[in-house]
């Protein structure tokens, strides 16, 4: 029986709670006179991000090959970096700290971001430890 | 085998177990972080809102406290404005019992470019006061100039840049401390950069005019400080007793008290929730060592056998306990710090109460209790079983199997 990666499933809840929730109940906010700010194109990075990653975390339950999952996981390390870094320093936000982008956006990305990152490490590390115990 | 390495070794052969005792007792140490740092910041946000008022009195137009937004602005940072006319100044401070009184004037501005928000500008007397000025001092040495403002933690916008505030450049000179409460979104000036701003809010349509002759302008609340020896509550009564200043009088000890009650409830909500998570925690660790003992009652007997003291069995239980609720600790800490600390802005807003993160020495402390404490709760779930282990009847175990 074919073992599932732990990691790998732990990173697509998180992806997927980080692009569904980026575009609805953790997006930014519209602005009062309906204009887009740079705080919203963030939210849709973000969203975007959160589908690769969800999308590379199906492939590493999927594949059978612990290479071709370790090179996955290693993938998923630029894609969640790229999370981290995409609200307030990629993207600009807006300037009071009580504003929705600021109280829930940023910090719910760069979590989500910063766990996934976590994971796919440790993801990584546990392939790369299996692929050496199988091929010495 | 050294006794660490032993135990090392079971918990490393049997990763489900371990990672189910690993998160159990996380849960509990996230619990107390989060709770305890919540607490202590509710309690500290507190004692910033006290030591911000800084005056007895606070003497505001009615229509201020009927419209609730005076508290409002302190707490949530909502924005808005209310006036009256500036020369009840030298009334009020003529009053009897009255010490000082230094006069704010409030401006709402419409949506400013740093903030792509409404921001809420404070003017204050740089002469006359002594609420604003002391917390202004511990960013900058010097006054406000012409036009000049300085900025509450919550805003973006650092010193040497500017905001536009009502089509008028106003340069950052000053950064102020947190505070954790609605002040710290708020813009500060002085009176001379109001009049200036007022002037331009008239000429963009935003009127502040209290009557249509209002020519020696407008404040909007009188922060009093009552004489020493002086009754509080008779200075209030006599500031509130005339009918032609259509004033109110806040007394910010009773203001501080209504916060103190809401924070009281929240924190003894979130010391119940603790006190029921650790309950349940340590139910659920003694079920849970007790079930591992009949499991590992033949492998305890067999270690017996080739000659581990009772003494070494019960160090064997005991460390595999320490290391499990060391790294559930640490895991749960972690978390909760995950949890916690990027989200303030979203935990003060929901609360509706003054919310300011301790110092670092002080989180320190409380990842270091709740390590402690995760380890005690499992040390001490795990001694009874420790100790029946290492009580084994080898003989009569081993023979149960045949």
């Amino acid at each position: 029986m074919k073992k599932v990666s732990i990691p790998a499933c732990f990173i697509l809840v998180l992806s997927l709670l980080l692009a569904v929730g980026c575009a609805t109940f953790l997006g930014p906010c519209a602005h009062e006179d309906g204009s887009v700010g740079a705080c919203f194109w963030a939210g849709r990075a973000l969203t975007g991000i959160g589908a690769v990653l969800a999308v590379q975390a199906v492939m590493a339950l999927a594949v059978r090959s612990g290479r071709i999952r370790l090179g996955v996981y290693l993938s998923m390390l630029p894609a969640a970096l790229f999370g981290l870094l995409t609200p307030g320093t990629l993207f600009s936000l807006c300037g009071m700290a009580s504003m929705r982008c600021r109280a829930i956006t940023q910090p719910a990305g760069m979590v989500l971001s910063g766990i996934i990152f976590v994971l796919a490490c440790a993801g990584a590390v546990l392939d790369l430890k299996k692929n050496r115990k199988e091929n010495p | 085998m050294k006794t660490a390495s032993l135990s090392l070794r079971n918990l490393t052969r049997r990763p489900g177990r371990t990672w189910a005792l690993v998160l159990l007792t996380g849960f509990l140490s996230l619990s107390l972080f989060a709770g305890s740092v919540v607490v202590m910041s509710l309690q500290s946000g507190l004692n910033s809102l006290e030591a911000r008022l800084g005056a007895d009195l606070i003497v505001v137009p009615k229509a201020a406290q009927s419209k609730a937004s005076f508290q409002n602005i302190f707490l949530q940072g909502t924005v808005g404005a209310f006036y009256m006319d500036a020369e009840l100044l030298d009334e009020i401070a003529a009053t009897e019992g009255v010490a000082k009184a230094a006069p704010q004037t409030f401006l709402a501005t419409l949506k400013a470019d740093c903030c792509s928000s409404r921001l809420q500008v404070i003017g204050f007397d740089q002469q006359a006061d002594f609420t604003v000025q002391p917390w202004i001092v511990q960013s900058s040495s010097r006054e406000l100039g012409p036009m000049e403002v300085a900025v509450g933690s919550s805003i973006s916008a650092g010193v040497g840049e500017s905001i536009r505030i009502y089509q008028k450049s106003c340069p950052v000179v000053a950064r102020l401390s947190a505070t954790g409460t609605g002040l710290d979104t708020a813009v500060y000036c002085s009176m001379e950069t109001m009049k200036t701003l007022l002037a331009a809010a008239e000429e963009m349509g935003v009127s502040h005019k209290v009557t249509a002759d209002n020519s020696d302008g407008v404040i909007s609340a009188v922060y009093v400080k009552v004489a020493e020896g002086a009754d509080i509550d008779q200075v209030a009564s006599s500031l509130a007793s005339h009918p032609s200043w259509k004033t109110a009088v806040v007394q910010t000890r009773s203001m501080i008290t209504g916060v103190s009650d809401g924070l009281a409830g929240v924190s003894s909500a979130v010391k119940v929730l603790i006190g029921a998570v650790w309950a349940l925690a340590f139910v659920i660790l003694l079920v849970v060592f007790a079930l591992l003992m009949n499991e590992r009652r033949r492998e305890f007997a067999v270690l017996r056998l080739i000659g581990a003291s009772r003494r070494k069995l019960a160090r064997v239980i005991l460390t595999e306990t320490g290391l499990v609720c060391l790294l559930g600790g640490c895991l749960g800490v972690a978390v909760g710090a995950a949890l916690v600390f990027p989200f303030t802005a979203l935990i003060e807003s929901t609360l509706n109460l003054p919310f300011l993160t301790p110092s670092w020495g002080r989180i320190l402390l409380i990842a270091a209790l709740s390590l402690a404490g995760t380890v005690l709760m499992g040390m001490l779930s795990s001694a009874r079983t420790a100790w029946k282990l290492s009580r084994v009847d080898t003989g009569s175990i081993l023979r149960e199997g045949n």
